[in-house]
């Protein structure tokens, strides 16, 4: 019986043959070469620092023996090591999809995917969870330079001639994964469930409703808004393709995609190879930059520096700051409601006309496009200097786009009541505004008018008073003979109310905005 | 690669000590942001209140006698109020229950004969849950006029000056104002009756079934047949519905509703400024 409980520690044995410190050392060592799949101690610290590789490499070992290491290439050419043909676009979208996926699935614990209370987790994570504000706003800044990046990593990809055979393929899925992230963020843009989320969303989700026949075009909305507006179902269903659906389909697309990568080699220069030639797949010994050191420790270096811009820009730099506007109200229509600004440029069509020709039918096109792209254009040559034509698209392309992107802002045809421009540029609904901004003990009780603004009592004021009058000249065809008058009132203890009204015609016509301003509110921030 | 392991590690090391800087600093800005997000709570509460309060409980809440009591008052921040009603919880408790609920029938025993409609979306009011909190932020904030001590109180419900009376034709009316008249109607409240909600008899042609306004009825209906009233003309009409409300009452309407202090409360330049205004409404 004995036996069967007899406890046997190999290491005691050690201790017991080589003595305590040896024993603890020799483990050590056999613990590191586990965690590494493959590297001892000694192998570690040859490899950081920098020393020639011995034979057997044992800084192979961890790519083939390793999970995390075996996706990754063992050497990389010297050729694509500097900034110069890839600027690192690929790693940094997957780096902020990482810290997406982070400071997603942390915010997550505070939100729920109700109309009833979004608003509320808004403000509780802004307000009440610490380091709440900071992972928000570190959410919303990756998802716009993740948006960026992508895009940036495909003008750079067909810049370079990337994409031309044996690499079409990777192309594709490439631009399955921009799409991916752009819904990503699309999606992300209804869940804190303010005015900006509801109408941003609601202008693009309503193009669905363009899809033709009218029959299906009815159907599509009602499946991705689930009724006629937004509401809980909605909310819902983009909740969960932002949480579930798009992640998962994103996380397939980039690992076939960077299989690609590695399956064919990354794309040396432009120029380096004969045309029609590609022979990024076998690196000679001699141009070989290994993983372990130079890669990684340039990589890691890289995610040490992005770490530090973006926390820097949303906590001390005070660079950036998720927005967060009054809660979602389908009522009312903000002054001037824009889509998210990568989604400008379909705003910017839609003014050209047609809502099926330039909301459906042209960008299925666009998307359709290039989607084969990479399997329509294939001419060999890499070099610059043969793909003229292949250049000037994509330089007419970009232009196409900034222009559409234009078109896309409220500076281009919005028509709207020139006399609510006017106090929407003191006071506009989509954010605090210079209105608001003005600290609250610059406005003082009284009535002032556009017609004597030197006469206002604080500088604050006079500011104020100057932009109205400016605005009002700005318009001046249309608000002739105009006069802006600014009433400030003591409405609560710490409240005041703040009537603008516009004058035009001599006085015949009229407008008035109240704004409400407690002394507390901060605006100024 | 020596200075990318350095800068690197002086980087993760300066990434560490701002997000630990942020931290240390976290319960200040947490309390910073509360506080102007109850500021703003309040100012959102102020506009709702202008748009959905103000037609009964008056322009600065000072409450309007016969149709709603008064929020900007001490006896609703001192607990008198609270005692003769028999609340036993806590204010803010009261006031959002009051405001999201509102009053399923008339008070009894209150010179308030309508009841307070229902204001929350989830017993079938017009508001949503946040927009009733922000009501109760904007009326909560009415007790620090009270709390402070600033003597405000007197601002509340001004006394009137001279009462113009029963009488039809002494004093005669001045030369009315119709701009401060209707100013008067939102300031009394009248319009929470007449034009907001038909508990009166509508004013606006629009929402008369007769498809006419006011203005145009007190002249058809002091020579209609049933007309049992003193008045002999439109102005006297339109007069003795405001000073005496009971003597002569529209089709469908019964008497009390509309309160009869006005012959004591309002002054005969009020009254006149109210008729010009009515006249309009044709």
């Amino acid at each position: 019986m004995a036996e069967i409980f007899k406890v046997h520690i190999p290491f005691l044995d050690d201790v017991k043959e080589k003595g305590l410190k040896d024993a603890l050392v020799a483990k050590t060592d056999e613990s590191v070469e586990r965690l590494t799949a493959g590297m001892n101690i000694e192998a570690v610290r040859s490899m950081l620092r920098g020393d020639p590789v011995t034979r057997p490499n044992p800084r192979v070992k961890p790519h083939a023996d390793g999970f995390w290491l075996h996706m990754r290439p063992t050497y990389f050419n010297k050729k694509v090591m500097p900034w110069y043909p890839t600027f690192r676009l690929g790693f940094l979208a997957v780096y902020f999809l990482v810290v997406e996926t982070i400071t997603g699935v942390i915010l997550m614990f505070w939100y729920t995917p109700s109309t009833l209370v979004a608003y509320e987790n808004m403000l509780n994570i802004m307000g009440n969870v610490p380091l709440g504000l900071m992972l928000r706003d570190l959410h919303k800044i990756g998802a716009e330079a993740m948006v960026a990046i992508v895009l940036l990593h495909m003008l750079r990809t067909y810049v370079t001639g990337s994409y031309k055979k044996p690499r079409q393929f990777t192309w594709h899925t490439g631009v399955w994964l921009l799409l991916f992230t752009l819904f990503l963020s699309f999606s992300g843009y209804l869940l804190p469930w303010d005015q900006l989320s509801l109408w941003a969303v609601t202008i693009g989700a309503s193009m669905s409703e363009a899809a033709p026949p009218p029959v299906v075009g009815r159907i599509v909305d009602v499946l991705v808004r689930g009724g006629p507006g937004f509401g809980d179902i909605g909310l819902l269903r983009f909740y969960l393709g932002h949480v579930l659906l798009l992640p998962i389909l994103l996380f397939i697309a980039l690992g076939i995609h960077y299989y690609k990568v590695i399956i064919h080699g990354h794309s040396l220069p432009p120029g380096v190879e004969a045309d029609g030639e590609d022979t990024a797949r076998k690196v000679p010994m001699g141009v070989r930059d290994y993983f372990m050191p130079d890669v990684m420790t340039k990589e890691l270096y890289w995610i040490a520096l992005w770490t530090f811009i973006i926390i820097f820009a949303v906590t001390v730099g005070n660079l950036y700051h998720a927005p967060l506007e009054p809660h979602a109200d389908p009522q009312i229509t903000p002054l001037h409601t824009t889509a998210p600004w990568y989604f400008l440029w379909l705003q910017g069509m839609l003014k050209l006309g047609d809502k099926l020709i330039w909301g459906i039918i042209a960008p299925t096109v666009l998307l359709g496009f290039a989607f084969v792209l990479s399997y329509l254009e294939v001419g060999p040559s890499r070099r610059y200097i043969r793909r003229r034509l292949g250049m000037s698209f994509a330089a007419l392309t970009v232009a196409v786009f900034a222009i559409l992107s234009y078109m896309g802002t409220p500076y281009y045809a919005v028509s709207s009541s020139p006399d609510q421009e006017v106090m929407a540029v003191l006071a506009p609904q989509t954010h605090p505004g210079p209105l608001r901004g003005t600290p609250a003990e610059e406005l003082v009780v009284g009535e002032y008018s556009t017609h004597a603004v030197a006469s206002v009592p604080t500088a604050g004021l006079l500011e104020l008073m100057e932009l109205y009058e400016e605005e009002l000249v700005k318009f001046g065809d249309d608000l002739p003979d105009s006069e802006g008058l600014m009433i400030i009132e003591d409405w609560q203890v710490g409240l005041k109310k703040i009537t603008l009204r516009v004058l035009w015609n001599g006085g015949e016509r009229a407008a008035d905005l109240a704004v409400y301003l407690h002394a507390d509110s901060n605006y100024e921030d | 690669m020596t200075w990318r392991v350095v800068v690197g590690t002086l980087l993760v090391v300066a990434t560490m000590i701002i997000v630990a800087f942020t931290a240390i600093n976290e319960p200040a800005r947490m309390a910073d942001f509360d506080a102007g997000f109850e500021a703003r709570s309040i100012e959102v509460g102020a506009a709702l209140f202008e748009s959905n309060c103000m037609s009964c409980h008056g322009i600065t809440g000072q409450g309007i006698p016969g149709v709603a009591p008064a929020l900007n008052s001490a006896d609703l921040f001192n607990g008198t109020r609270l005692t003769e009603v028999g609340w036993t919880g806590a204010l803010e408790d009261y006031v959002r229950l009051t405001v999201a609920g509102g009053r399923p029938l008339a008070s009894t025993g209150t010179s308030y004969p309508q009841r307070m409609p229902t204001w929350s979306q989830e017993y079938g009011g017009p508001l949503r849950i946040d927009q009733v909190e922000n009501l109760v932020d904007f009326v909560m904030n009415y007790g620090l006029t009270y709390a402070a001590g600033t003597g405000a109180e007197t601002a509340a419900a001004a006394p009137a000056a001279e009462g113009i009376g029963a009488n039809l034709t002494d004093p005669a009316l001045p030369a009315g104002d119709a701009a401060r008249g209707e100013q008067l109607t939102m300031d009394l409240g009248c319009v929470g009756c007449h034009v907001t909600a038909t508990v009166g008899p509508a004013w606006l042609a629009d929402s008369h079934p007769s498809g006419t306004g006011i203005g145009t009825r007190a002249g058809e209906s002091v020579t209609a047949s049933d007309y049992a009233g003193e008045a002999t003309n439109a102005v006297e009409y339109l007069r003795e519905s405001i000073v005496n409300p009971n003597v002569y009452l529209s089709t469908g309407f019964t008497a009390g509703v509309m309160p009869a202090i006005y012959a004591d409360s309002l002054t005969a330049q009020d009254v006149a400024d109210i008729i010009a205004y009515l006249e309009t409404l044709k």
